[in-house]
């Protein structure tokens, strides 16, 4: 079958997940003022941490040599590649309630694939919030540094941010997949959730030489927004790595998805049903 | 207080009443061990902010560790003691449930409080009261990583120590009453939790709980000073760190707060009184 369906899946994934997604959107535009509070909830969030860092270089003139227009573009470029994955998979967070709950059972049993009827179980319209926030602190940087706005680097640009979201997105995705076997963990997807929020939006450079190893090397922060900001602010000198991994940093989100998905194939064989 | 006026059973005498506080304030003070993987996680969460912050503020102070702003002398040491100080105390005072109204407006267990022979407001002042010492121990425990992570100043001298405490006691009786006005939007919206997430950020911000008073711009300073948020968290710790030169002024500042949002809560909760809706049933 050239679309892609098969027996045991007879509606095309795209389709299904249109219909799904359809759904669930129409049920959250029932509830429109909340999803504006909850908005305006997640662009004080993210505000605040701006507001920290803008003082601060308002005091004492930059953070680790970076101005506050570099600084607030690699904030802004880790909240965007942030609000990107998290408008598609914000229901990645509850895996673990429909598991215990039994909704999870029902995936099995439908013709289309679980992961994406988790994904498309509710649409959560604050992560537009996010992302927002993220293009506008973005380009508010942007316009207070000297980028470069050839095409070639626009495309670096858009490449990074998507990489980066799935830099996050695999973390993400492998430890929710853990699910399956530990009834419980969104502890763990919170303090990932936290290392990102707290760390990612601040220049690594600045971090004793042991954190900045754990930072790119064991949660890998630095190739969500730091490694690509260097490369388009021409500030690759100041790493203790080489130009070219920094450059190469818009693959790692490919790379460790396709891992995660790995993770997420292996680890749901291990699903009991709650009995439920 | 209209309706609670009416109620036969507020003739209960003061001993009584306190009796029932207390057993309000034991009973939430235990809810909070059920919650034991989520104090893990936040106590994680504390400890990253306070290296951060540590972090930050090293590399942004020049490099003799001192720095003078608006008549304050500054060192870094202070600096992060400081920072250490007030996300511990933060997080202690401004629980992201920073009242237990919303929960019980959401599933209609407020018609029981209503009720109950104690006065609404009292029980829910009490019920936090309980939950926050139930969170003590957790943030005693957390304190010393904080300080190892961050770091700390004895207290500039016994008077100050002394101080400080009164000073904590005003900031904490400050957090609370903010947290039950906000608390009281629940009667107007149940869809709060947006809401309460800007306040959470505005609050902290304003509170210097991320930026000291003094390292702020005049404008936000001039605006911070003129708000309740100061009280709870730049106030304590400035008087410990013996920045404040009027430290009694600045406690008789936030006793000012403390009677202001008594009333302001006074007035609000009659007003929301009428508007009470009990869910389910």
């Amino acid at each position: 079958m050239a679309d892609g369906t098969t027996a045991a899946n007879p509606i095309p994934r795209r389709r299904a997940y249109r219909l799904l997604l359809g759904a669930a959107l129409r049920a959250q535009l029932q509830y429109r003022s909340n999803t504006l509070l909850t908005l305006a909830g997640g662009i004080a969030y993210q505000g605040v941490g701006l507001a920290f860092v803008s003082v601060l270089v308002g005091r004492f003139g930059a953070i680790g040599g970076w101005s506050l227009g570099e600084i607030a573009f690699l904030y802004g470029l880790r909240v965007t590649a942030h609000g990107l994955w998290m408008i598609p998979t914000s229901q990645l967070f509850v895996l673990d309630l429909t598991i215990r709950t039994g909704e999870f059972d029902r995936y099995l049993t439908r013709p289309a694939g679980p992961l994406m009827q988790l994904l498309s179980r509710e649409v959560y319209l604050a992560t537009i919030g996010d992302l927002l926030t993220g293009v506008a602190i973005l380009v508010a940087g942007a316009s207070q540094v000297d980028l470069d706005t050839s095409p070639g680097a626009l495309l670096y640009l858009a490449l990074a941010v998507v990489g980066g979201a799935l830099v996050e997105g695999s973390l993400q995705l492998a430890a929710a997949s853990l699910s399956f076997r530990m009834l419980s963990n969104q502890s763990l997807r919170l303090f990932i959730d936290g290392i990102m929020n707290n760390f990612g939006g601040y220049p690594l450079k600045i971090f004793p030489s042991v954190t900045r190893i754990v930072l790119t090397f064991v949660v890998p922060v630095a190739f969500v927004a730091y490694l690509p900001a260097n490369v388009l602010l021409h500030r690759t000198g100041e790493l203790a790595l080489a130009p070219w991994v920094a450059w190469c940093a818009p693959l790692a989100g490919p790379l460790l998805i396709a891992l995660a998905y790995l993770v997420w194939r292996t680890q749901i064989r291990h699903y009991q049903s709650s009995g439920t | 207080m209209t309706l609670d006026a009416t109620l036969p059973a507020q003739r209960l005498d003061l001993g009584r009443r306190l009796r029932a506080y207390a057993g309000i304030a034991r009973v939430l003070s235990r809810t909070v061990m059920a919650y034991r993987s989520n104090f893990l996680v936040g106590s994680l969460g504390l400890l990253m902010q306070v290296f951060l912050l540590r972090v930050v503020w090293t590399s942004v102070f020049p490099s003799d560790g001192r720095t003078t702003t608006g008549g304050h002398a500054v060192t870094l040491g202070a600096q992060i003691a400081y920072s250490t100080l007030a996300t511990v105390q933060f997080s202690l005072f401004s629980p992201w449930q920073v009242s237990m109204v919303p929960q019980r407006v959401r599933d209609g267990t407020v018609a029981v409080d209503l009720a109950r022979p104690v006065g609404f407001n009292g029980q829910m002042f009490f019920g936090q009261v309980g939950f926050t010492l139930g969170n003590a121990p957790f943030a005693l425990l957390a304190l010393p990583f904080a300080i190892l992570v961050g770091g700390a100043q004895p207290p500039s001298s016994a008077g100050t120590a002394g101080l400080y405490a009164l000073s904590l006691l005003g900031g904490y009786l400050i957090s609370l009453l903010l947290g039950s006005l906000m608390g009281m939007v629940a009667f107007w919206t149940l869809e709060i939790q947006g809401i309460l997430m800007v306040y959470r950020m505005l609050s902290q911000f304003l509170a210097g709980a991320l930026v000291p008073l003094w390292f702020m711009p005049g404008w936000l300073r001039g605006i911070s000073q003129w708000l309740p948020f100061q009280g709870t968290t730049y106030t304590p710790i400035a008087v410990y760190l013996g920045q404040l030169g009027g430290a009694l002024r600045a406690i008789g500042v936030q006793a000012v707060w403390v009677l202001v949002l008594w009333l302001l809560l006074r007035l609000v909760w009659s007003r929301a009184l009428r508007r009470v809706t009990v869910q389910g049933g």
